[in-house]
């Protein structure tokens, strides 16, 4: 009768779970509030050998129930989860964590602190893989606001600096804050992860005191070891700094070019197209309309003006050349079959006509130049600007019927 | 395409995944997971933070109590599918082996039964027709000459009889004759050789177990919405299956009003299979709706302007079973084609289908599903092709050298062990290069840009997997609605997350859980007891399919969400969006309507089967039960009369309940709309014209007395009486005019042998009569009359009564014997109660012709006559002494009843219950009846 009983309560206790979990999907938290006291007594025969138990649901849904519930406060959020920090080993540095988090989204940033240094001094026994990541979680948003405090009395002293006023102790306690964010944001970012925040504030703080090689190297770690994953941010930061500190040209664009390969779709490649078109080298220029050709298959991409613009612009300097023309073939050979009706179908001239007038522009003067003159898109927009007097378009509508010859070299 | 300036910080591993693997019932909640500071600007003096889960959504509350009926029911008779209890083992021996831990047990040799029952000839064919003449099956005694080569089967057949009847007994044992039988002939006797059959068989049930644990062919959904080409008009189309075999495919036109309202009639095709699959996507202007059945897709052109006929384009055909389509949002009429055999299409209309990719094996680990999926990503020749063990993108133009991994199981995105992919999706409509992917336990959007890590995790917390989801893009500064649902337990859950470009993906607001269709179960008008039951299968049937549309009527912004079941409903509900308003205070806690069912309504579907969480209740559902030895055997019956009526109130008693201040385990109930109500009804209405087919059960209840007593026990007497002859020969002759006998006359010379109600014949009861007065305003009149009642009077009418009474006793010896039957077999009373009288007077139309040879007549006469009865010849045929009152007692209660039944014959038929359900029967506004009593 024992393990009946046993049963039973395993048995009320999921349905009292399920009863919760109903209330809180439909957002009724008083209900679900009053049903997890009732839950609360689950605790009492915690034996369970399960993934989760019942302590940690009691902490994951007291939290939401308290972060929703409309008469809950700040306090009673708080002496909720110190009571949570004590109901179990296994989790206390990860309840630590998510109190601090949520101060944090409070605007409680001291009190967050307190809390991540109060966390970073516990101690117990072995720590296991997750705890250990964890703590280094814990010391890394310590460190960042660390960061934050550095950065405003840096603001601090800046202004009062202008004043001609130096207070000796407020550098002192600014330079503290370096040392102990340093520390903590280095250690974080040599592990394998995506620190977009922790590695943009620790490279702020080496820039400050002037350690380019190390901010350099820092960067460079974070952008090219094979062992983080392929973050496109890691070469944006890559590249800003390099730009930052006037690095040449070609550094420059052998940054952007491994963002092209990884992201052929970043905002970037504006950039990069500009800075490869008006390089005298062959190489580069062709680079460059690769580079634009590729960006412009992405859907995302589809209305941007000034990416049409850097095509048109290439493209109309390529066919008055004559010169390269077997560049646009080589780029349009695998895009015929689906560009057209991709970029250049009627119903798209109808509306880019009807929403952005030069958005169509450049595309009909691509058109035209890729697929002649009689292709839709460029019939539709060149006969809808000359009836609308617009003098470009006329221009337009010239240019590509004397280049019409163009066309046929490419689509051969 | 802006990239986020900075991503929420994230562990990054590689390898198999490391987390312990379980579904967590509260994984999903409290936590913020990481934080993203956006540093001390310029002007801003303080560091403002924000999470990664738990910032403030928008508002979308339910409009309406439970979802509402869009579309007239499906004709279609659906039958229900497989349930657990079909195939598992029960009782004993299932108890046993839970006990053990072995998993869930088939009942193996059921289903092996059931295939030499139902098809005798395919198993024992030849064998049979051989050993035609060597097995007797007679009652009569062998002759000499033909025991040499005949025996005699009679008592195996007997005892196999006895066997079924004492299921579930625990001392069963079989007997030695059975044992030797099954020895002796267990090698020759199969036209198929056992064990091959027992192998198929089994195979067969394995395959069963596992699509009745998940069954992967609905994925992505059978329901479509396609919106109106202009944001504001009113009218779009849904897609979606029906008819009998789920083989037709319908556009409806459907307005959006408050509630939608389908349009004209719809442009019906009829397909070639089961359609698993709609999948649309809007390109050029023009909607693409793909369909997937089994061993067919196709396409159709749906013109963007309304009223124009959707066109069928193409049909591909596929030797294994396709596991996905999908349309490309890019190119018009591109789809992307999966099979079972690890072989992924590009399928254009254009130029036909352009094979990417043939690998049976699963790309990171190996895992034994053959389900693939592909979908189209940012870029219109790259796919991303799926099978449970994650995703890779490949491009088209060169699928053996260009591709990547964009979701991998494993550590890369934090997995839990044993997760598996179960949909991906591309979610181009909210930001072009994000995919959401689910799995068991969590959902993910993923960049294409970040492949391997992805940019949201939850754990969603849904019973059942989610097969399907739908997107709902929000506007610039808007929060994007994605909804997941699940087959089998028909959840609902609607999720917002913001960000992609310029800010990093966040998860907003709590996660919202739908009304499903099996909730509207609460608000229908109260049902008898089996249409209930009935309903609630067919509104419990797996959901098959999702859709949203977003309707904006000025200001008012609302979402209308589609489900379609298994059986082909189709159930929408309403959400308007609450600007940001600072909300009162209690808002979103009591007064809001409560969505979906309690845990209490949706307990036979919630929990997964072989979960053993509701084993105990199974038990009682049996529809046949055996008490005292005696097979009960209840057949449905459909009501006409009711109908009318059931549909009038509305909103029963549950809604009026008191509202209690503590937390009970309902949630407050909500009354739907008066036209919410009036679907309903009208649903409810159209729901048995369109599944009426089942003129095998229409007959009433029989009661099988097979197994109470043995053949020879019953049988006549050696030289049949006249009665007898007679009762045979009516029964012939019925048999020959295909009619029916309605009432059991004896014998024409006698007079029907009625049992009279013995006491006062004449006026009513005394009780009754001054009831009757005083309602005429008489009463003092009756109270004079009642006082003179004059002492002769008295004694003259108690004489007069004696004398009926001995009369009746001689006339009729059974029937003195009822009250004391009639007290301690109470239940068999009860039974009697509840079936409908044989005899009824009512009209003949009740029995349909078909129904009424030999099955349709009641197997036991129903106006038992004496000489059958009294004990004397009863004894006279050797029927124990113990039994002769039980048979006497079950008889009789054929016999009472009928001929003093106070209700019109036509509303007894709704007193048709099991006995076991009479306390629900209870509040269908049908007085109980008193129990019948006869004999003084």
């Amino acid at each position: 009768s024992s393990r009946e009983h046993k049963l039973n309560f395993k048995k009320s206790k999921e349905v009292c779970l399920n009863y919760i979990q109903d209330a809180m999907l439909q957002k009724q938290w008083k209900r679900a509030a009053e049903f997890l006291t009732f839950y609360i007594e689950s605790l009492e025969k915690d034996f369970s050998t399960e993934y989760m138990g019942p302590s940690e649901m009691i902490w994951r849904i007291g939290t939401e129930i308290l972060c929703h519930h409309s008469h809950s406060s700040m306090k009673e959020f708080n002496s909720f989860i110190e009571q949570m920090k004590t109901l179990g080993v296994k989790r206390y540095l990860k309840v630590c964590l998510e109190h601090a988090f949520h101060l944090l989204c409070n605007g409680l940033v001291d009190e967050a602190y307190q809390n991540l240094s109060l966390a970073e001094s516990w101690r117990f026994g072995e720590q296991t893989v997750i705890q250990d990541k964890e703590m280094k979680l814990i010391q890394a948003y310590r460190g960042l606001l660390d960061y934050y405090s550095w950065s405003k009395q840096k603001n601090v002293l800046l202004e009062h600096g202008h004043d001609g006023f130096e207070d000796l102790s407020v550098e002192q306690e600014m330079h503290s804050c370096f040392r102990k964010a340093a520390v903590n944001l280095k250690e974080i970012i040599k592990i394998p992860g995506v620190w977009d925040l922790f590695v943009k504030c620790y490279v702020d703080l080496l820039e400050f005191y002037g350690d380019h090689n190390e901010a350099r190297q820092v960067l460079n770690e974070y952008a090219y070891n094979s062992k983080f994953p392929a973050n496109p941010n890691a070469h944006v930061y890559l590249y800003q700094f390099l730009k930052r500190h006037g690095e040449s040209k070609k550094s420059l664009i052998s940054a952007l070019k491994i963002l092209h390969d990884i992201v052929p779709s970043h905002e970037l490649m504006i950039d990069f197209n500009t800075m490869l078109q008006k390089s005298k080298k062959r190489k580069k220029r062709r680079l460059g309309l690769e580079v634009i050709f590729a960006a412009l298959d992405y859907a995302g991409w589809k209305e941007n003006v000034k990416a049409w613009n850097c095509l048109a612009r290439q493209v109309k300097q390529i066919v008055i050349s004559e010169k390269h023309l077997d560049w646009i073939k080589q780029e349009w050979n695998s895009r015929k079959d689906w560009w057209p009706a991709f970029h250049f179908s009627r119903y798209l001239a109808k509306r880019n006509w009807q929403e952005n007038e030069s958005l169509s522009y450049e595309k009909a003067l691509v058109a035209g130049i890729l697929l002649g003159k009689d292709c839709k898109y460029f019939k539709y927009i060149s006969h809808q600007g000359c009836k609308a007097q617009v003098k470009r378009f006329r221009i337009l509508k010239k240019f590509v019927n004397k280049h019409n010859p163009v066309y046929l070299r490419i689509s051969s | 395409m802006e990239f986020p300036a900075a991503l929420f910080p994230s562990y990054f591993g590689t390898g198999p995944p490391r987390e312990e693997g379980a579904p967590a019932p509260a994984a999903g909640w409290g936590e913020h997971g990481q934080v993203l500071g956006a540093g001390p600007g310029r002007r801003q003096a303080e560091t403002t933070f924000v999470p990664r889960r738990g910032g403030t959504g928008e508002s979308w509350e339910p409009t309406n109590a439970a979802a509402v009926p869009v579309l007239p029911p499906n004709a279609s008779s659906w039958v229900p599918s497989l349930a657990p209890q079909d195939i598992l083992y029960r009782g004993i021996l299932r108890r046993k082996l839970r006990a053990g831990k072995s998993g869930a047990a088939l009942d193996f040799t059921r289903q092996l039964g059931h295939f030499f029952v139902d098809h005798p000839e395919d198993a024992f064919g030849s064998l049979g027709q051989l050993l035609h003449k060597n097995f007797y099956l007679g009652n009569s005694k062998l002759r000499r000459q033909a025991r040499d080569s005949t025996i005699r089967m009679t008592a195996l057949m007997e005892e196999i009889d006895r066997l079924e009847a004492r299921r579930g007994c625990p001392r069963q044992y079989l007997t030695s004759r059975l044992r030797w039988f099954s020895h002796l002939c267990r090698d020759w006797l199969f036209e198929v050789p056992l064990g091959l059959l027992a192998d198929c068989v089994h195979e067969e049930l394995l395959l069963q177990w596992a699509s009745l644990l998940f069954d992967d062919s609905p994925t992505g959904g059978a329901l479509a919405w396609l919106p109106p080409e202009d944001v504001g008009a009113r009218t779009g189309r849904l897609v979606y299956p029906g008819g009998q075999a789920m083989n037709h495919l319908y556009f409806q036109d459907v307005v959006l009003e408050e509630l939608p309202r389908a349009r004209g009639s719809p442009a019906q095709f009829e397909l070639n299979g089961r359609i698993r699959q709609v999948a649309a996507a809007r390109a050029d202007g023009e909607d693409f709706v793909g369909i997937r059945s089994d061993y067919h897709c196709g396409v159709w052109r749906v013109p963007g302007r309304t009223g124009a006929a959707p066109t069928p384009l193409q049909v591909i055909r596929t030797s294994v079973p396709a596991s996905c389509l999908t349309v490309s949002p890019h190119l018009p009429g591109e789809l992307a084609v999966c099979t079972q055999s690890g072989t992924v299409y590009l399928w254009s209309v254009e130029t036909g289908l352009q094979r990417l990719r043939h690998d049976p094996q699963t790309m990171f680990f190996r895992d034994h599903s053959p389900w693939r999926w592909s979908d189209f990503t940012a870029h219109p020749r790259v796919l991303s092709c799926a099978d449970r063990t994650g995703l890779q993108c490949l491009d088209a133009r060169a699928p053996e050298r260009c591709h990547f991994d964009l979701f991998k199981v494993g550590e890369e995105a934090s997995c839990q062990q044993g997760e598996r992919v179960v949909l991906p999706m591309y979610l181009g409509k909210a930001h072009p290069s994000q995919h959401l992917v689910t799995t068991q336990f969590s959902v993910y959007v993923l960049d294409e840009r970040l492949p391997l890590v992805p940019v949201l995790k939850w754990a969603h917390m849904m019973k059942a997997p989610p097969l399907f989801a739908h997107l709902t893009p929000g506007g610039p500064g808007r929060s994007h609605k994605v909804l997941l649902g699940a087959s089998r337990t028909q959840e609902l859950l609607l999720l917002q997350y913001r960000g992609g470009s310029q800010s990093a993906c966040q998860l907003v607001g709590p996660p919202q859980k739908l009304h499903n269709i099996a909730g509207c179960l609460q608000h229908l008008p109260t049902q008898l007891p089996h249409r209930h039951r009935l309903l609630q299968q067919r509104l419990g049937a797996p959901a098959a399919g999702l859709a949203a549309a977003l309707h904006e009527d000025g200001p008012r912004e609302s979402l209308l969400v589609f489900q379609l079941s298994e059986a082909g409903d189709v159930f929408c509900q309403r959400l308007t969006h609450e600007a940001a308003q600072p909300p009162p205070p209690t808002v979103g806690d009591e007064a809001v309507a409560a969505p979906g069912s309690s845990p209490l309504f949706e307990a036979p579907a919630s929990s997964p089967p072989g979960s053993g969480s509701e084993e105990v209740e199974e038990e009682e559902e049996e529809q046949t039960f055996y008490l005292s030895n005696l097979e009960v055997i209840i057949n449905e019956e459909e009501e006409e009369e009711e109908e009318e009526d059931a549909g009038m109130t509305v909103a029963p008693e549950e809604a009026k309940l008191p509202q209690e201040p503590r937390a009970s385990p309902q949630p407050t109930l909500a009354v739907p709309s008066p036209a919410a109500a009036l679907r309903y009804r009208r649903w409810l209405k159209a729901l048995p014209k369109v599944c009426r087919e089942r003129p095998r059960h229409a007959w009433p209840p029989t009661l099988s007395q097979k197994r109470l007593f043995t053949r020879k026990e019953l049988e006549p007497p050696a030289v049949p009486s006249t009665l007898h002859r007679q009762a045979r020969q009516r029964l012939r002759q019925a048999m020959r005019e295909g009619g029916c006998i309605q009432h059991w006359d004896p014998p024409a010379s006698q007079p029907p042998a009625l049992p009279q109600p013995p006491e006062s014949p004449g006026g009513p009861d005394p009780l009754s009569a001054r009831l009757t007065a005083s309602w005429s305003g008489d009463w003092g009149q009756w109270w004079e009359e009642r006082m003179s009642f004059n002492v002769a009077q008295r004694q003259r009418a108690l004489r007069e009564r004696r004398r009926r009474q001995k009369r009746a006793r001689g006339r009729r010896s059974l029937s003195a014997s009822f009250t004391s039957s009639l007290t301690y077999q109470s239940e068999l009373s009860e039974l009697s109660d509840a079936a409908p009288p044989p005899l009824s007077p009512g009209p003949p139309s009740v029995l349909p012709r078909e129904g009424s040879p030999l099955g349709g007549s009641p197997p036991a006469s129903p106006l038992p006559d004496e000489a059958l009865l009294s004990s004397q010849s009863l004894r006279c045929r050797g029927i124990p002494k113990e039994r002769r009152k039980t048979l006497r007692d079950y008889l009789a209660v054929w016999a009472e009843g009928p001929p003093e039944s106070p209700e019109p014959p036509g509303s007894q038929a709704s007193q048709l219950c099991i006995p076991s359900s009479q306390s629900q029967l209870s509040s269908a506004s049908q007085p109980r009846r008193k129990r019948p009593r006869m004999g003084f």
